[in-house]
């Protein structure tokens, strides 16, 4: 069973998962390698490692700035690697999922999932790319065992959603809005209805993520699904350099959620 | 790679790519956005009447065809090769964007979209989307680098006037590719009534296509003209290349006409080999930006580098995916311009036709200012003329050392 799937077997019987994203080398290595292992300590279940990349699409102004003040401390690939495994050697079990952008993953060229692997990397999420484009990464990471974590919209349709499924491993991660990171989440029904739907045609977990900044809309969110992500209020309090309230506010989330 | 046939040449695939390159890289809420375009377009790409309304616009509201110009007294200056020029300059609006505008807007009506997007780097695009946005009535928001803004005051107040908002961009380098960073969050928001008006060849899979078509007209003019002006097609075709939309738009009516060269001219900026400069096609790697995989300027660690031009057009890192395809089977071949020969020959053709280019245009200009003298009196040269260089007068005085 690999961790992701150890995650999420315990929560059938109990906990809701919640899934962590902050910025690698935000606000630089050394503080980055201590939220990660604060938010472990204050509840994390994953932890979702932002990969920084000089053009952050589909990022709000929050986490692009993190974006930005990684590259200021001229982060590398291997370095997050390196902060990857370092987490590993101090925690057999949390599952790390990276999170970033295609061409950053495409600079280690075929080595990628190897690399990966060896840092105790367990899934990756590449935001631009899609379902359509990604076979051959799908395969690639397949081979060492790395998971490529969907990203479903309100805007994916039943019939491309179940093409998704064939071809989706470790948790589905449902974009509850139609936007960007950090912008406001409106329509709780709507998500409470897709999610439903998701999970009528999969037995993957399903986490909910994009606009879920506070514990009762965390607690909402999860009622209906198997756990939250929570990223911009995380990082919020990095740029305003008040990293000691992350872990109360993580406590807090992980309590309101279960 | 070198092309051996390209009578079937019919690109991009079903999958959106050329060759390698192109495809669809772009956050998954975009993918429904990309399936209607490319379920309207393909429509409307058979529709006679769609077509005649957007043949009629280009006529009546731009100014269609535009003229083939012998530059007469620029070849007897240079003492080589014939050279003309096709005169994008005067279109309405001053550039070829507006062949491309003109049928997105149409297109978005089509599919019902109340607002209209774009990016804009030299503000020519952005000035084309407003122009037609005013036009039809929609909602217009223009994203622009707040550097860009600065360097081209004149066509920031010309969207304004045109009734659009102009968002000021101020993350990343604030230039033309964090415009379009900005553009695509705006339509990943506002996705259900919004149509993104794309400016290039460039960004995710149908829209090279598209803004490819709708250019071409350029192409397909010249084929007519040059017939009837010299009795066959150019020899060389020569044209600037940013995203790439002037140049293909003129060359892809030529792709399997192999007697045609033909060359895109990037900005070499203080040089290629300097780093200072926004010439991917001479000098990138491969990787996926804005969409597409192509040609970009980019580190060993995947990260976009800052790019620079004179020409605040040419300022983008990557290229749009034909032409990185056309560079690999070898059937364009490109070359750069630098800074300095680029305004060199804005001075040259000013000076003796009487025609001002835009800074993108005359890296182009620069090329063949290279090798007219070199060839023989019977070649003929073609020069997409993309664009009028009015909106380029306090660069060109401040690279003079002038104050206006």
């Amino acid at each position: 069973m690999t961790r992701l799937e150890k995650v999420f077997n315990q929560n059938e019987t109990k906990n809701k998962v919640l899934v962590t994203y902050t910025v690698a080398g935000d606000p630089n290595l050394g503080s980055s390698k201590k939220i990660l292992k604060d938010l472990i300590a204050s509840g994390a279940d994953i932890l979702e490692i932002g990969v920084p990349f000089s053009d952050p699409m589909s990022e709000g102004p929050v986490i692009q700035k993190a974006h930005e003040r990684a590259l200021k401390k001229n982060i590398q690939f291997k370095d997050i690697l390196n902060l990857c495994k370092q987490i590993r050697i101090e925690n057999k079990n949390v599952p790390i999922v990276l999170m970033g952008y295609m061409n950053s993953f495409l600079s280690l060229k075929n080595k990628l999932a190897k690399e990966l692997n060896q840092a105790g990397v367990d899934g990756v999420i590449v935001v631009d790319l899609p379902y359509d484009e990604s076979k051959s990464f799908f395969n690639n990471l397949k081979k060492e065992n790395i998971d490529l974590i969907r990203l479903i919209s309100p805007t994916t349709d039943s019939k491309r959603l179940k093409r998704m499924l064939a071809s989706s491993s470790g948790y589905l991660y449902y974009v509850s809005l139609k936007g960007i990171t950090g912008a406001e989440l409106k329509n709780f029904n709507e998500v409470k209805n897709k999610v439903k739907k998701i999970k009528s045609l999969t037995n993957l977990p399903v986490v909910v993520g994009f606009g879920i900044k506070d514990a009762p809309t965390a607690k909402k969110m999860a009622s209906f699904s198997d756990g939250i992500v929570v990223g911009t209020k995380i990082i919020d309090f990095i740029e305003k350099k008040s990293t000691p309230k992350i872990s109360n506010f993580t406590k807090s989330l992980k309590k309101a959620i279960n | 790679m070198k092309y051996k046939n390209l009578n079937n040449y019919a690109f991009p695939d079903k999958e959106g790519r050329f060759g390698e390159f192109g495809g669809k890289y772009v956050s998954e809420t975009l993918i429904t956005a990309l399936e209607e375009l490319e379920k309207v377009y393909a429509k409307v790409k058979k529709d006679k009447s769609f077509q005649e309304e957007v043949i009629k616009d280009l006529n009546d509201f731009v100014g269609r065809p535009s003229p083939l110009y012998f530059a007469e007294r620029w070849t007897k200056k240079l003492g080589g090769a014939k050279i003309y020029l096709k005169r994008e300059d005067l279109n309405h609006t001053g550039a070829h964007k507006i062949n491309n505008t003109v049928g997105q807007v149409l297109l978005a009506k089509k599919m019902g979209k109340k607002r209209v997007i774009a990016e804009t780097g030299a503000g020519q695009h952005g000035v084309a989307t407003a122009t037609v946005a005013a036009r039809h009535g929609l909602e217009c928001i223009i994203f622009m680098g707040e550097e860009d803004i600065e360097r081209q005051a004149l066509n920031v107040y010309r969207m304004k006037l045109l009734g659009a908002e102009v968002c000021s961009v101020d993350s990343g380098t604030k230039t033309l590719k964090d415009a379009m960073n900005e553009a695509m969050r705006d339509w990943v928001t506002n996705v259900e009534d919004t149509h993104y008006i794309i400016g290039s060849v460039a960004g995710p899979h149908p829209y090279p296509e598209i803004v490819r078509d709708f250019n071409s007209i350029v192409g397909k003019e010249l084929k007519i003209q040059s017939k009837k002006e010299f009795g066959k097609y150019p020899d060389i075709i020569v044209a600037c290349v940013g995203g790439g939309s002037n140049a293909m738009g003129i060359f892809h009516p030529f792709i399997k006409e192999t007697k045609t060269k033909l060359v895109g001219v990037e900005a070499g900026g203080s040089g290629v080999k300097s780093g200072k400069h926004a010439a991917p096609l001479s000098d990138g790697k491969v990787g996926v930006l804005h969409g597409m995989k192509t040609y970009l300027m980019q580190d060993k660690n995947g990260q976009i580098l800052s790019t620079h031009s004179v020409s605040a057009g040419l300022d983008y890192p990557g290229v749009g995916p034909e032409h990185a395809y056309l560079r690999d089977i070898g059937r364009v071949e490109y070359q750069s311009a630098t800074d300095q020969q680029a305004l060199k020959s804005f001075h040259d053709l000013t000076k003796t036709e009487g025609i001002m280019p835009a800074l993108e245009t005359s890296h182009a200009l620069a090329y063949v200012n290279k090798i007219a003298p070199k060839l023989s009196k019977s070649k003929t040269i073609v020069i997409n003329l993309s664009g009028r260089g009015d909106k380029d007068m306090f660069t060109v005085a401040k690279e003079d050392g002038m104050t206006l």
